[in-house]
């Protein structure tokens, strides 16, 4: 009898902790998290993580705004998006008090104006915008900034991101204004010069612009900070140059919507996520900065003074972090762009 | 009776509820005006529909169009034999051979876009073969190239060719080609008097199964072709998703249906002609 | 007459219908993680697969998916083929003109109007938005298909059977039923094959409890050609040929019975 009701109420007591511990659901871009790290974290916090993921801000942007910020507990939107989702009222401010391991992040990445203090949003991985040289073909000395790409013999040989932002960054570096601009003027502007760089293009790769670098299809073009250091991995002969014009950088950061059902366990994930040891496996698999200082100091020293991942704070300087440009802008901006793609 | 209506009924059910309100709510959205914060809001307006003149929209549908058109020319060229000579066969190993054929299509056709990347490519199969043979000295440009695109295009919608031109065949009756062989036809006359008509409704609904379709693969152009050509499809989801200005977007869907539909009526119309005067009988349709 | 012209091409088609699926097996063995060089036999993949859960969670939901799919929209669409091709309704022109519609419609206004319905009508996104939504676009090709061979038809066969008394229902089931049969079967063929590759609608209609194999493949494909995924396609190819071969063979078994 007594066993019976000591058996009974222990099972009782488990499965209402179960229930308890209950789930997040993580909405994220594709192989963005470190294999193993959701496994830790169940295991750690007893939370279930349902993870599914999205190959592009507009459309992770356009099911949440569909579904009114319900449905998902995290996301993981680039720095422009997350200052539209806050006006639009998509994300809900995230408790500070709640994140023991906030007081690891790099303050230089903190409070910038796409979110002052942070309210909304906790940066994740910051990454740049510059040239991939495949050495192996061409010296990457005679490569010093954007301007070299519209040479004339590269013509047909290039790679160029399939992102109207970051192509557009080139121009405007070129022309010296900001990459950030909503001026009509200068945005034409960008248009004129751009038109006179598509004949040079072979390829548009937003999903992984290594790629045609390790096929041996391209040996020069735009590309990411970490497509670059995996792609070194892989073959050393591929390298990274900074444009003396500027780079372009960018946060990705998490947010939690409006509708999420299980606040709760949204801040425990996030701080998980800001754990250095986590940070530093995610800069060793995926190849992308951390803002994570105390994570820096825990990678091996090549990573560290990688100036691929790392770039120094010159380069930083020179270069520009993109924002938001507001919708008047970006429908500007995509009409030139659908021109520039129709070879008007 | 009982069984007409519920064929019926569940015909039309299914229809209204899914495809009838859904594009009803999209030609409303089109008339709507664009709104950045809800996506589309009141007044009412054509103003999406004015847009549509500009010439990029044009040249894009144009794109889309050839392209549609060659993979469709290609896919009947190579499957209308193929099918033949499967249709000929004994139950059995035609079975088999169309099952062989759509196995390749259950694993993804996006995995094996890539594979054909593999293929093409500057150190591909085709190029390393070539270059090891001594035939050419550097590699050749196939991939990124409207080759490419056309190959992967023809790649993925061929089985959507061949299996209503083999159900087409498999039903013609052997007895109409020995008729015409022992009243003194040579395989042309017999091709093009007797095969050829009675092939016809095969090979509208494997055309439109291809060609339609094709107008909306997107991806197969940017995977293969580099993403240089703007297409509908690429218009249309940036539309949506990158300038989100919605009635805009539904506005070029409508439009993209409407043209597609009267492309449709005119083929149904000639194809319509030519049976009327090869005799045969028309009339659903 | 089947000449030598012909088998030949035959056999290039299946040449090149299964080259690049040979470089996916080829791959799946690859010690490299991307494709272009060979680098080794190796295992590895197989057991990355192995101890990959989430992926093959999305595997057999795509399976369930496709084959409920495919089989419902078999029946409904050759019901609705029976339908037009049969008999005269009011509405006839307009259900025709719906199915094409659905055909002409791009895969990304077709994803954004069953959202928008399903948001609507209050469906939770999940299993059944996808189910329905896979259904209505595999309709059209099986409509198509059906209807292809019922013109074809004899008609003066259900006179006959009319005469003789025989309803409706009868005369389908003992009837037509059995000619269209190929037709049928290509229908639930394609309408299996087409859910299973589904990429784009199935992205918007999706919620997070229930992921599917197109959009993993798409989003792990598109970051770095994930090896896994060769894994999956070899495996695919496997067991799809055994079922090929299994379903010879229990034709071969009928005939000598």
């Amino acid at each position: 009898m007594t066993l019976r009701a000591i058996v009974s109420s222990v099972l009782c007591v488990l499965s209402v902790a179960a229930h308890a511990d209950g789930k997040v659901v993580v909405y994220n871009w594709a192989e963005y998290i470190p294999e193993g790290v959701l496994e830790q974290f169940t295991e750690k916090t007893g939370i279930k993580v349902e993870y599914s993921t999205y190959d592009n801000n507009e459309t992770m942007y356009a099911k949440l705004k569909l579904q009114n910020g319900k449905g998902y507990d995290i996301v993981v939107p680039s720095t422009y998006l997350v200052s539209r989702m806050r006006k639009e009222g998509l994300i809900q401010p995230i408790d500070h008090a709640r994140l023991t391991n906030y007081k690891h992040l790099d303050l230089d990445l903190l409070d910038k104006p796409y979110d002052p203090g942070n309210q909304y949003s906790i940066p994740y991985l910051w990454g740049s915008t510059a040239i991939g040289v495949n050495s192996d073909d061409i010296d990457p000395a005679s490569i010093t900034g954007w301007a070299d790409l519209w040479d004339e013999q590269w013509r047909g040989k290039l790679l160029l991101i399939d992102d109207m932002r970051e192509v557009f960054h080139m121009a405007y570096k070129i022309n010296g204004v900001s990459t950030n601009t909503t001026d009509p003027a200068q945005i034409e502007q960008a248009y004129e010069k751009l038109k006179t760089l598509m004949p040079n293009v072979l390829v548009f790769n937003a999903d992984a612009p290594r790629e045609p670098f390790l096929a041996g299809d391209v040996s020069l073009g735009m590309l990411w900070s970490g497509e670059a250091s995996m792609a070194q991995e892989e073959n050393a002969a591929i390298e990274y140059v900074y444009p003396s014009e500027g780079a372009g950088f960018w946060i990705d950061n998490f947010v939690i919507p409006a509708g999420a059902e299980n606040v709760e366990n949204a801040h425990k994930f996030l701080d998980f996520m800001l754990r250095p040891e986590v940070a530093k496996q995610a800069v060793e698999e995926i190849g992308y900065a951390t803002p994570n200082l105390t994570a820096r100091d825990l990678l091996d020293e090549e990573t560290r003074n990688n100036p691929i991942i790392f770039p120094s704070a010159d380069v930083v300087k020179a270069g520009e972090f993109q924002e938001d440009i507001g919708e008047e802008a970006n429908a500007l901006m995509n009409d030139y762009w659908e021109k520039l793609k129709s070879g008007q | 009776m009982r069984f007409r209506q519920l064929v019926i009924t569940v015909t039309l059910a299914w229809l209204a509820l899914f495809v009838l309100a859904p594009h009803i709510l999209v030609l409303l959205t089109s008339l709507l005006s664009p709104d950045t914060q809800q996506l589309a809001s009141y007044p009412f307006t054509m103003q999406s529909y004015t847009r549509l003149w500009e010439p990029v929209y044009a040249s894009a549908f144009w794109q889309s169009f050839w392209l549609s058109l060659l993979t469709t020319v290609i896919c009947l060229l190579i499957g209308y034999p193929f099918a033949w000579t499967l249709a000929r066969l004994p139950k059995l190993p035609r079975a088999l051979l169309l099952f062989l054929m759509m196995v390749p299509f259950w694993t993804n056709s996006l995995i094996r876009t890539y594979a054909i990347k593999l293929i093409l490519g500057a150190k591909g199969l085709i190029n390393s073969t070539l270059l090891s043979l001594g035939l050419i000295d550097t590699p050749l440009q196939l991939l990124y190239t409207p080759f490419a695109v056309i190959f992967g295009l023809v790649y993925i919608l061929l089985p959507f060719m061949v299996l209503p031109l083999v159900t087409t065949f498999s039903k013609l009756d052997n007895c109409l080609l020995e008729a015409a062989r022992d009243l003194g036809a040579t395989p042309w006359q017999r091709f093009v008097q007797v095969i050829l008509p009675l092939s016809m409704p095969g090979v509208i609904a494997g055309s439109l199964i291809v060609f339609l379709p094709a107008m909306g693969m997107f991806y197969v152009s940017d995977l293969l072709g580099g993403a240089k050509n703007l297409l509908l499809g690429n218009i249309i989801k940036n539309q949506f998703l990158v300038v989100r200005d919605w009635p805009f977007g539904a506005a070029l869907s409508i439009t993209l249906i409407v043209l597609m539909g009267l492309l449709l009526w005119f083929y149904v119309q000639a194809n319509r002609r030519i049976n009327r005067q090869g005799g045969l009988d028309d009339n659903a349709l | 007459m089947i000449t030598p012209f012909k088998w030949s091409l035959v056999g290039l088609v299946f040449v090149y219908l299964y080259l690049p699926i040979a470089i996916l097996v080829i791959n799946s063995f690859n010690e490299s993680k991307y494709g272009f060089e060979w680098k080794g036999f190796s295992l590895r993949w197989y057991e990355k697969l192995w101890h990959n859960d989430a992926l093959m969670q999305a595997f057999t939901n795509s399976l369930l998916i496709a084959t409920l799919a495919a089989t419902a929209a078999t029946v409904i669409g050759t019901l609705m083929a029976l339908a037009v091709y049969r008999y005269q309704f009011r509405m006839k022109k307009l259900a025709t003109g719906l199915l094409f519609v659905v055909l002409m419609s791009p895969d990304i206004v077709l994803a954004i109007t069953f959202l928008v319905i399903f948001i609507v009508l209050g469906i939770h996104l999940g299993f059944w938005s996808l189910l329905i939504s896979h259904i209505t676009f595999c309709l059209p090709f099986v409509v198509i298909t059906v209807y292809a061979q019922l013109k074809g038809f004899d008609r003066n066969l259900l006179e006959a059977a009319r005469d003789l008394g025989a309803g409706e229902w009868r005369s389908f089931r003992t009837i037509v039923l059995p000619l269209v049969m190929p037709a049928v079967i290509a229908g639930w063929l394609l309408s299996f094959t087409l859910s299973l590759d589904d990429v784009i609608i199935s992205t918007f209609v999706t919620g997070p409890g229930f992921e599917i194999l197109p959009i993993r493949v798409y989003s792990m494909v598109k970051i770095g050609v994930s090896p896994e995924v060769n894994v999956l396609a070899t495996l695919l190819l496997a067991l799809s040929l055994i079922l090929v071969m299994i379903a010879a063979l229990l034709g071969r078994v009928r005939r000598k019975w």
